[in-house]
């Protein structure tokens, strides 16, 4: 166990100073969302935009998009942005992908590794420090929700509905970091592991996206983590239960397959 | 539980990548307090064997025991050896002084060597406090020796050890060897360099293409050459009398050298002493020679 404390302080010192910034970012973005929302003119215009605009073109459109009239929807809205996506997705790329094949690209793996540590630390020490780095990074968006709504008020709106998205919001990269452990466990580059990742991550979100507005792929849709992970949909009515039950999966075996690639393969 | 006679034991130790054999069936004993030396030209297989010994890397036949331990089985054994890895690998933003520290808590024992270290090899507090990607490739190498040598480890397996020291700090590594022996260390060292593993090791192992070529002592390996002999006559001599002790390597009326094996060597003196001798020169083979022989 000692060794776990002793890797994730190594991660947290190499992770800490790219964190900050990507914490602080998403805290302002989060906050201007609230205060986007709290001018009316804002969700008059898309209301009557939307109004105006045909019925086909309306179902092509993105629910979370057509769904962000509100002002509740507007901050909703917040956390499926590509930017909210977008710093998430550097966390649960960057650290799995350094811990494993980042140190074993640059030989200081071996330096580890030949010291007394289990493999499995190495695989646990990285899950960690990923887990806690995203946690940060929702607390972080949440904050800045709880923030501006405790500055500027919004009428009909609570801050508590934003919890569970914050937390879908940091399974659902969890789920992705974990697929990234894997691909770590299974490289030897640090590039190798981002680019597999991110690849599946933006294969992913662009299935998810195409399945919602050209119906042909709908059926597709399931295959996509992205499907998983409706803000909109956690705002008005919750957590799913069957959402947090496939990412939870998918994370779990992700994670099956990271510490069973790092504990045979050659460093 | 008494120490294992033997820190380094290897049996028909092997690594394949796909078609490639990196090692193959290598068999050897590396005893307690022994300075092992590890010889062969790139590619032979040197560092594939000490990633072996560490389990690094998975072998693809035999087993490797060190400390009494199976290397695959457990790693509480890994705690009493230091590695120096043959290119020194770094975290750029890490201080000298945060790398030592960090590899010694994964260690899990004190650095009570590390002190002494530093001050043989000339590391200063205020280099310690820069960040490593500074290090000049000497400075990096000097930091390497102390990684893993700060926890007193009983045994060292050091990968080209000297690579970028200058000819002081090779000296001060050398003697760091000579103190770690005469505590009960065994010290297993890869290199290239031939006179460095003259110096410093009791025995000395060939490796060519993956293969174990030769192993013993470097007196032994040393005796095993043929000596080099140069003669010089007053007059001319008909030299193919004396081919049949060893092979004539150049010749003239008046002189002659030949590579004699040692059992020669008295029936050889016996008879230049009948011919008109003008001068005579034996050289004492070296391990360099060995080498040489092995991988012509």
């Amino acid at each position: 166990m000692s060794s776990v404390r002793v890797l994730l302080r190594h991660h947290v010192r190499l992770h800490r100073m790219p964190l900050v910034p990507l914490a602080a970012g998403l805290a302002v973005f989060e906050w201007i969302m609230t205060f986007v929302a709290r001018q009316p003119t804002v969700s008059r215009f898309l209301t009557s935009a939307l109004r105006a605009a045909p019925p086909e073109f309306l179902s092509l459109l993105n629910p979370d998009l057509v769904a962000g009239v509100s002002a509740q929807g507007i901050i909703g809205v917040g956390y499926a942005h590509p930017f909210a996506l977008l710093m998430m997705a550097v966390v649960a790329v960057r650290v799995p992908s350094a811990a494993l094949a980042g140190e074993i690209g640059r030989r200081t793996m071996d330096l580890m590794a030949a010291r007394p540590v289990l493999r499995a630390a190495h695989v646990a020490a990285a899950l960690v420090a990923m887990l806690a780095g995203l946690a940060i990074l929702a607390v972080a968006a949440y904050a800045g929700t709880l923030i501006g709504l405790a500055v500027g008020p919004v009428e009909g709106v609570s801050a508590l509905r934003y919890a569970p998205v914050a937390f879908q919001l940091w399974l659902t990269f969890a789920c992705w970091g974990c697929v990234g452990l894997a691909a770590s466990a299974l490289c030897r580059e640090a590039g190798q592991a981002i680019a597999w990742t991110s690849g599946l991550m933006a294969g992913s979100y662009v299935l998810d996206y195409a399945a919602r507005v050209w119906t042909p792929l709908a059926p597709v849709r399931p295959l996509s983590l992205f499907r998983y992970y409706e803000p909109q949909r956690v705002v008005t009515g919750g957590l799913a239960l069957h959402d947090v039950s496939v990412l939870a999966a998918v994370g779990a075996a992700a994670l099956l397959v990271a510490f069973a690639a790092f504990l045979r393969r050659d460093l | 539980m008494a120490a294992d006679p033997f820190p380094i034991r290897a049996s028909g130790l092997g690594k394949r990548y796909g078609a490639v054999t990196a090692l193959e069936d290598l068999s050897l004993e590396v005893g307690q307090g022994e300075a092992f030396g590890f010889l062969g030209p790139n590619g032979a297989g040197k560092t594939t064997t000490i990633r072996l010994l560490l389990g690094l890397l998975r072998p693809s036949t035999g087993e490797a025991v060190v400390l009494g331990k199976r290397v695959t089985r457990s790693v509480a054994w890994r705690g009493e050896v230091g590695y120096l890895p043959g290119d020194m690998p770094f975290w750029p933003r890490l201080t000298g002084q945060e790398t030592l520290d960090f590899l010694a808590s994964l260690s899990g024992r004190a650095a009570l060597a590390r002190a002494g270290l530093l001050k043989r090899l000339d590391l200063r507090d205020a280099d310690l406090a820069r960040p490593v990607r500074t290090y000049s490739d000497g400075m990096r190498q000097k930091l390497g020796i102390v990684q893993a040598l700060q926890c007193t480890p009983r045994l060292a397996l050091l990968d080209e050890p000297t690579k970028g020291l200058d000819p002081l700090m090779q000296q001060a590594f050398y003697d760091i060897v000579t103190d770690m022996r005469r505590h009960g260390a065994t010290v297993f060292l890869s290199s290239h360099v031939i006179a460095e593993v003259e110096r410093v090791c009791d025995r000395v192992a060939m490796l060519r293409a993956g293969r174990l070529v030769t192993v013993g002592t470097v007196v032994s390996l040393r005796q095993a050459e043929r000596r080099r002999v140069i003669a010089d006559f007053t007059e001319p001599v008909d030299v193919s009398a004396l081919a049949h002790f060893g092979d004539v390597t150049a010749s003239g009326d008046r002189h002659v050298e030949l590579l004699v094996p040692q059992a020669q060597m008295p029936a050889l003196v016996a008879r230049l002493g009948m011919l008109p001798l003008a001068d005579l020169l034996v050289e004492r083979p070296t391990l360099e020679d060995a080498f040489l022989e092995q991988y012509r």
